[in-house]
């Protein structure tokens, strides 16, 4: 596995761009949010001093509302390389000191921030690393659970399909058809110069997507609940505030603050998602639509992820459903992005199907937590053995492995960095 | 696996034999010769082969002059030349790797007055590429290598970057001469040291080890395991030199380096 690990080592440094890592260099050129937190996670065991530094660049973009915005724009890369890139989000008129988009994605970061942490504890405190961190994270969780509670329920809605991390999710077909896309001819997508539009978004549904960002663009990125088009309770941002927010309470104790209203408010997350998301007969979490009043019956690995969440009491039919035809675990080569067995399934379209390394690597945390150490072996054996193939792809056909998407992608080289520090005897070190 | 060598002024001892020694029980592979004017290393000869037969291990050779092949005075250069192409034919009989040098050190720095060289970039550009195609001519005759290594800017106004050394190399074609990659002067110099290794892999042939401030590894702010982590990722094959002041004790401070990298190391070995 050491040829892994360099490989993996090569790839991460390779898209390095000063302070922080760009997701795949041309693909991708700046820095993403959730992917920084997985980067970071795996770059801890490169370079935890990188790895504080990654985490760092990111916070430091953050508005003074407190949201992490879901993409940091790189001043060295020319602003037409992405699309939409710092021209479109203007995010100027809140926030004058760095280019970024005006949306988020997951909350992975506590988590992340916590790990690095745990990967040279020395340094990080004499860098201060956590009590910097602490309160902007703390602002990141405030914003999820204050102002993006749009449905009142305890739990961070997400207005944009780009937010919940899973672009073109079957599940926000539905939510998505009363959108009215923007004209194909009025901007120019990038993402189908670096791979092919059948493994990508269709045009309509980027249309969409352009739509709802310019409306909340247009809005002041003000979070009123009203005046969204598209707002959804997703399992997976969820799933992961209630991690980061166990993280949280193990960064209290470090930095001497009180751990307690962290556990409670990973409590009342963990709580909120399995009344209001849970859907016992499907054996799944679902995403509810707070436009459309309902949850979305779709399956999705979204649905699986609160397997992550410590004390889920649901944990065991969450497993029995991943061992399902629906998901296939142990004959699949990584948990699929959507249901094996529904009509939409695509093995290559995006995440309509596709197995992404950071999802399977949520599932493999959760299956540890819950002590499916088996499963959870099998899957990391079986995800190590993809990547090894397929490369360092931005996802993989589920039943194939065959690789799909960018290539040199940044988190799952990172990720496969975690996993075989997992596998190594000496632990953290990979 | 990481290798390990010390300069041969570092170590404790009367003998290269008594400083073989001593580095080998600090967890050395090797030790890096020091090439003085006047064809010293030449002269001594004797003294080398004796303790090659005594199984003491010299891959490498850093020259320790005061005029290099880009000085601005044509006879110097043409001295240091010979110099360092007889420094090439003794590491070469040794068996070893090859021999280091800047372009230049302590000759001009564009950081201090007066500022202006009293040659042009064209003209620097013109002499640099002589020499090295002189050196890596002779070199690959004697089946070694020669390694520019870049210094930082108050001590060398012509090769301060990795990529800068790679230009040149490139332009000369002979895979005889590569870069002589030094982490105190990549700190100053480099915009991400880690990602310059990393994008100059192909082309390192020698890497010499010191800290931020210029003392022996674990006393600055080096990453040293990214740095480790990458020249092991790209595989990079050959030793990292200790090339250093001391900090402390000498001695100690010397032996204190093996163990500090291999806890460095991402694969918690220094190699055996």
């Amino acid at each position: 596995m050491t040829d892994l690990r360099d490989a993996a080592i090569r790839v991460l440094i390779g898209n390095a761009r000063g302070l922080s890592t760009v997701p795949a260099s041309r693909l991708y050129p700046h820095q993403w949010s959730w992917d920084s937190a997985f980067i970071a996670l795996g770059l801890r065991h490169l370079s935890p001093h990188r790895a504080q530094l990654e985490l760092e660049a990111l916070l430091g973009a953050q508005w003074a509302d407190g949201r992490i915005p879901h993409i940091v724009f790189d001043p060295a890369t020319p602003a037409d390389a992405y699309f939409p890139g710092p021209d479109f989000w203007q995010p100027h008129r809140r926030h004058d000191r760095v280019a970024t988009s005006g949306i988020i994605q997951p909350p992975v970061h506590a988590l992340a921030a916590w790990e690095t942490f745990l990967a040279d504890p020395a340094h990080a405190r004499r860098r201060s690393f956590l009590d910097r961190l602490y309160p902007r994270l703390q602002a990141w969780h405030r914003y999820l659970l204050n102002d993006r509670d749009l449905g009142g329920g305890g739990l961070a809605a997400t207005v944009h399909p780009w937010e919940s991390g899973m672009d073109n999710s079957p599940a926000w077909d539905a939510p998505l058809a009363r959108i009215t896309p923007v004209p194909a001819d009025a901007y120019r997508r990038r993402d189908l110069d670096h791979a092919g539009a059948d493994q990508r978004p269709t045009d309509d549904d980027y249309g969409r997507y352009v739509r709802l960002a310019a409306d909340y663009r247009d809005r002041g990125y003000a979070d009123d609940a009203a005046a969204f088009g598209f707002a959804i309770e997703d399992p997976l941002t969820n799933a992961l505030l209630a991690v980061a927010e166990h993280a949280m309470a193990a960064i209290a104790k470090e930095v001497d603050a009180d751990p307690q209203p962290h556990l409670e408010r990973a409590a009342a997350v963990t709580d909120a998602l399995t009344t209001r998301l849970w859907d016992p007969q499907a054996g799944i979490f679902l995403a509810r639509d707070l436009v459309g009043s309902d949850t979305i019956g779709h399956h999705t690995v979204a649905g699986l992820a609160p397997l992550a969440v410590p004390g889920l009491p649901v944990a065991d039919r969450l497993v029995a459903t991943l061992r399902s035809d629906r998901f296939g675990l142990g004959r699949v080569a990584m948990v699929p992005s959507y249901d094996l067995t529904a009509a939409e399934y695509s093995g290559t379209r995006y995440w309509r199907g596709p197995s992404w390394f950071n999802t399977s690597w949520i599932i493999w945390r959760g299956l540890r937590e819950h002590s499916h150490l088996r499963d959870a072996d099998r899957l990391r054996d079986s995800m190590l053995d993809t990547v090894a193939t397929a490369g360092f792809r931005e996802y993989v056909d589920p039943l194939s492995g065959r690789g799909l998407g960018a290539d040199d992608f940044s988190w799952t080289a990172a990720l496969t960095l975690d996993l075989l520090a997992e596998q190594s005897p000496e632990g953290s070190r990979c | 696996m990481l290798k390990l060598s010390a300069q041969e002024q570092l170590l404790p001892g009367d003998t290269l034999q008594q400083k073989w020694e001593f580095a080998q029980r600090a967890g050395y592979h090797a030790i890096e010769l020091r090439g003085r004017a006047d064809f010293a290393l030449r002269g001594r000869l004797p003294e080398l082969r004796q303790a090659l037969r005594d199984g003491v291990v010299m891959p490498t050779v850093c020259v320790e002059m005061l005029h290099f092949f880009g000085a601005f005075d044509a006879d110097l250069r043409a001295d240091a030349i010979a110099q360092m192409k007889s420094q090439l034919s003794v590491i070469g009989e040794l068996g070893g790797l090859g021999a280091m040098s800047p372009a230049s050190y302590g000759m001009f720095s564009r950081r201090l007055p007066p500022f202006e060289p009293p040659r042009s970039e064209a003209e620097d550009r013109q002499v640099l590429l002589d020499g090295l195609r002189q050196l890596g001519e002779h070199a690959a005759a004697e089946g070694v290598t020669f390694y520019l290594e870049p210094l930082n800017r108050y001590e060398d106004h012509m090769v301060n970057r990795l990529d800068q050394a790679i230009d040149l190399i490139r332009e000369v074609g002979l895979d005889s001469v590569r870069v002589g990659a030094d982490t105190y002067h990549m700190n100053i110099e480099e915009d991400d040291p880690i990602a310059a290794l990393h994008a100059a892999a192909p082309y390192i042939g020698h890497v010499q080890v010191s800290e931020s401030n210029r003392f022996q590894p674990g006393t600055g702010h080096i990453d040293w395991p990214a740095v480790l982590g990458v020249l092991e990722a790209d595989g990079y094959p050959h030793y990292l030199a200790l090339e250093s002041r001391l900090r402390g004790e000498p001695a100690e401070a010397v032996a204190s380096v093996p163990a500090f990298l291999r806890r460095m190391s991402t694969t918690g070995q220094a190699g055996a």
